[in-house]
């Protein structure tokens, strides 16, 4: 539990066969490391424009879906198999239809063989998701936004090390968008989490992200990777955030 | 929704105007014929229903086999539903091997076998409604696995989710809404078939009176029954789909 790192994506490749048997390269060599801190939450964006490759990524990282070469590593230990500890969250958000808000969340407390159903952590989780009053409402009907909010609620009762949201951002516009941007701000400090997340976005992920990892498309390949003064000035004029963007432009090209 | 009401509205305002056709035409105006009966004959075949062709106990007979059958058979797929939706599971390997026959040979022929093989027993017409639900819903729920969308799997299975907790909580409760719009057709197919069965097994049921409503050459005794057998059928699936509503009104949005 002393390492370093929190998690150490190593020399992940993955290969994909079309119809004619033909060999599709996905992923190529993708290297990276999130530092372990404890004291402060962390939130790493992979920028890339090809979605197939990020989404791969994402699942082989959780363990979903197995890389064709290299390793996954937890606090040090290699992680192969799905238990909880790096949870997931597709771009279309996965709250549970048939379930209602409570029981979306209790569904993960289940899962942790947690079954001591206490109300009040569900109800603290459902508040701090921005969901008073809707314990009983079901997300079918809801929007976006609200989907995320149970699926983000759902994740976090299973006290992941780390929780990876693919695209969280993109399909939110307006108003919606900077609440679930702030939203994630604030858990994130609060309960000292550590977020990876894919984007297409630079500006969002140099606004949101402490580090940004780019990856380039067919095949995915780790391009360079950025880390973010926090305490600088990230307004969209300011001089830091445009070198950055700079900076991110030039590695594409 | 507002198009769907109108559509029932006028679908009913048909159906009365049918009947008040029907009772201008075939009672005053047209003679007697062997196409349609006269109404007030109609209403006085009730009574010789009721008494000589013993409605009651049969209609019992073909409502109880029908509906206690398809409620065992989806009872039994909810108890095995596991094995079912396991991929590669003996059980699950077996019955979907047996389902083949029923996609290939007509279900009333595998009920004149059933007749063939239990000639004298009372439960044969229970046993053939039973098999005919049975492999109907696990056909479809076989099929509608594949649309269980894959964020719902991914994000259970990241949280930790094993392949019985996904097989009970995830792609049986998704497919249920399909599974009972699947029970409505199912419902109008097995009236259809239990008829033809009492009729060439010689058992109790609304399929003997019409056979001997056709032997008497009585047109008002058959149009009688046309008009049970079709109420008997809409009460059947109206009463569905009010479970489904009621269960599953998440599916509706």
């Amino acid at each position: 539990m002393s390492s370093e790192f929190l998690l150490e994506v190593n020399n992940i490749s993955k290969w994909n066969y079309g119809l004619a048997g033909a060999k599709q390269l996905i992923l190529d060599d993708i290297c990276f490391k999130i530092k372990n801190n404890s004291n402060s939450g962390n939130i790493v964006s992979i920028l890339a424009q090809n979605s197939l490759s990020k989404t791969t990524l994402l699942k082989i990282i959780s363990s979903i879906e197995k890389p064709s070469q290299g390793n996954i590593i937890l606090f040090g230990k290699e992680y192969n198999k799905p238990t909880g500890d790096i949870a997931y969250i597709p771009e279309e958000p996965s709250s549970f239809p048939w379930m209602s808000v409570k029981q979306n969340i209790q569904y993960a407390y289940e899962l942790k063989n947690d079954i001591t159903n206490n109300q009040k952590i569900i109800n603290e989780l459902i508040s701090s998701v921005g969901l008073d009053g809707y314990e009983n409402h079901f997300p079918h009907d809801k929007s976006l936004g609200f989907r995320f909010r149970i699926s983000f609620a759902r994740a976090l009762a299973v006290s992941p090390k780390i929780i990876l949201f693919e695209n969280p951002f993109g399909n939110l516009h307006g108003e919606t968008k900077s609440e679930i941007i702030s939203l994630v701000n604030n858990l994130t400090d609060k309960l000292n989490l550590t977020i990876l997340y894919t984007t297409s976005n630079i500006n969002e992920a140099i606004s949101v992200s402490n580090k940004i990892v780019l990856m380039s498309s067919h095949p995915g390949k780790i391009i360079n990777e950025f880390e973010i003064d926090k305490k600088q000035n990230l307004d969209l004029n300011s001089d830091y955030y445009n070198s950055i963007k700079l900076l991110i432009e030039k590695s594409y090209k | 929704m507002r198009m769907k009401k109108n559509a029932v509205k006028n679908f009913h305002k048909l159906l009365f105007l049918y009947f008040i056709l029907w009772i201008l035409l075939f009672e005053f105006i047209l003679p007697v014929n062997n196409i349609l009966p006269k109404p007030s004959v109609v209403l006085l075949s009730f009574s010789a229903l009721w008494n000589d062709y013993k409605l009651p106990l049969n209609f019992i007979s073909t409502v109880f086999a029908i509906y206690f059958s398809m409620a065992l058979a989806y009872f039994t797929v909810w108890l095995l539903r596991v094995y079912l939706i396991k991929s590669n599971h003996v059980i699950s390997d077996f019955i979907f091997s047996l389902h083949w026959f029923g996609e290939f040979v007509p279900w009333i022929i595998i009920g004149i076998f059933l007749i063939y093989w239990l000639p004298s027993s009372e439960y044969v017409k229970y046993i053939f409604i039973f098999s005919t639900s049975f492999f109907s819903i696990i056909t479809h729920l076989k099929k509608e696995m594949k649309n269980i969308k894959n964020e719902y799997i991914d994000s259970a299975v990241s949280l930790g989710a094993n392949e019985k907790n996904i097989a009970k909580k995830i792609i049986w409760k998704g497919s249920q809404p399909k599974i009972f719009d699947h029970l409505r057709i199912l419902n109008f197919q097995l009236w259809s078939l239990i008829i033809v069965f009492e009729y060439i097994s010689n058992r109790n049921g609304l399929g003997i009176i019409y056979k001997h409503a056709l032997e008497y050459k009585d047109l008002s005794a058959l149009f009688t029954l046309l008009i049970i057998t079709g109420i008997s059928v809409y009460i059947g699936s109206k009463l569905i789909l009010y479970l489904k509503n009621k269960f599953y009104h998440w599916s509706f949005v």
